[in-house]
């Protein structure tokens, strides 16, 4: 005689969220794609300035840089300070008014807990 | 190459998690954590407010039952403005996984050499089986994570990076696995020799438990022996002794009355109730007479409304939690006490910051 399986391990594979899927927010699906769009040219046009930030840190200091210091060194703590705080106001300046229809775009920066 | 140098070439990023490969990926990860402190995390209060607003407005009922939430859903995913903090959400949590996998796989031979490398040397140690066989419900790609907890052998180095993004700074220098382990049960008669940390992933809470308790023997299992090489590393970065196996929390492989600590860090609403429940049989026989177990995770429906219902409905789905529901309906607190514990005080107004304490009782 064999136990029969509980039901919640029959059919697992179709519980909802039990596979990746491709949700999709709006009617119109290109709302979705340009929402994303902004995001990711957001953080890659942060990456092209954190970069040139770093650069000119060295090149005032230094007179020079290589390109391994370029793509795996830091800036000063002081450079990165300020990029961190750049950043934060960035975003809220940029991104917080997609919640501004309830006051979402003067919330404050705070961690999960 | 020492193992240290391999995971931590540039570095650590926050005290504890591996540097990415690159400044360009520290600098893109960067912008995802901050938008996700200030998009998400940040609009939590508020957009929770607006939302109660517009079901009070269309007269939906407020009763935390899966019925309302159906009807919650429903009126809320029509706001434009729900919509857009579903697809950020959404989107940073891709953007992260990505970027992640992306950067550890630039230099993925050199990490897995490291985790190889870690496993012939203690303190500690860590035990797997190449031919385990893994239970069907534990391959969900949960929180979307690429090959979830099983199927990707950089697993470890991945969920704790994106621990830190998703903590957004809280679990940096393992600041909240201190927190939460700073709340553990303390066994009745006080004497703490043994501790078992159950579905340890990256072994964090583990180490947390050790810096309490130095002198106690740690044990972390987890199904996933992917994870559970990480954590080793991870733990051998800080010289903990600490024991890693490869093992089903609902199939323990200890003998009775052996432990006087079980903890169980957000596992429970990554498994089956019915596996919830094996799971509590089987940390009721390893616990000795006045042991304590310390289940943490998130609170039960009966304690929240439609909103905080609707929000765990579209995490379920979203973010592939699909045991979540079910947890969160299962009132585990009376799972725990039919099985046999007998139950100290439950705030669940603390959240993921302190568990629901049960005792093994004494006669």
């Amino acid at each position: 005689m064999t136990d029969k399986k509980p039901n919640d391990l029959e059919n697992l594979k179709d519980l909802p969220g039990f596979k990746r899927s491709n949700p999709i927010y709006f009617e119109n699906e290109v709302i979705d794609h340009l929402i994303s769009i902004t995001l990711e040219l957001g953080a890659e046009l942060w990456v092209v300035k954190d970069r040139l930030a770093h650069l000119e840190e060295a090149l005032t200091k230094n007179n020079k840089i290589s390109l391994t210091d370029l793509q795996t060194g830091k800036p000063s703590e002081l450079l990165q300070e300020k990029l961190d705080e750049e950043r934060k106001q960035i975003i809220k300046r940029v991104y917080g008014r997609l919640y501004s229809k309830y006051g979402g775009d003067l919330a404050e920066d705070k961690g999960a807990i | 190459m020492t193992i240290s140098n391999a995971i931590y070439k540039r570095g650590k990023t926050a005290g504890v998690f591996p540097s990415l490969s690159s400044r360009r990926d520290e600098a893109y990860m960067s912008f995802i954590e901050d938008a996700r402190n200030l998009l998400l995390h940040a609009q939590q209060k508020p957009i929770g407010e607006y939302s109660k607003l517009l079901l009070k407005n269309a007269g939906k009922s407020m009763k935390p039952d899966p019925r309302s939430t159906e009807e919650a859903k429903e009126l809320l995913m029509k706001d434009n403005v729900l919509k857009t903090y579903y697809r950020i959400k959404r989107t940073l949590q891709e953007s992260f996984w990505e970027c992640t996998l992306n950067s550890f796989n630039m230099r993925k031979n050199d990490l897995l050499q490291a985790l190889d490398d870690a496993e012939k040397v203690g303190p500690g140690s860590v035990t797997y089986d190449p031919d385990f066989s893994i239970p069907e419900y534990a391959t969900a790609e949960i929180h979307i994570q690429p090959g979830g907890n099983v199927n990707e052998p950089l697993s470890g180095l991945l969920y704790d990076y994106g621990a830190k993004v998703f903590m957004g700074g809280a679990a940096d220098n393992d600041m909240f696995a201190d927190m939460q382990a700073s709340t553990v049960g303390t066994p009745q008669n006080g004497k703490v020799n043994r501790i078992l940390d159950l579905g340890c992933s990256a072994g964090v809470t583990s180490s947390a438990l050790k810096r309490i308790y130095p002198d106690a023997e740690v044990w972390g299992i987890d199904v996933s022996s992917h994870m559970i090489r990480y954590a080793h590393a991870r733990a051998l970065e800080k010289n903990y002794d600490i024991n890693f196996k490869q093992m089903l929390a609902e199939e323990l492989d200890f003998d009775n009355n052996h432990f006087d600590i079980v903890v169980a860090n957000l596992l429970f609403h990554e498994v089956p109730v019915s596996v919830s429940k094996k799971i509590l049989s089987e940390t009721l026989r390893v616990l000795r007479p006045g042991g304590s177990f310390t289940l943490i995770d998130f609170p039960g429906d009966k304690r929240g409304d439609v909103y905080s219902m609707f929000f765990g409905a579209m995490d379920a789905v979203d973010n592939c939690e699909p045991f979540l529901p079910g947890f969160v309906r299962s009132n585990v607190e009376e799972l725990m006490e039919k099985g046999g514990f007998k139950m100290d005080k439950y705030d669940p107004d603390k959240f993921i910051l302190a568990g629901r304490i049960g005792f093994k009782p004494i006669n």
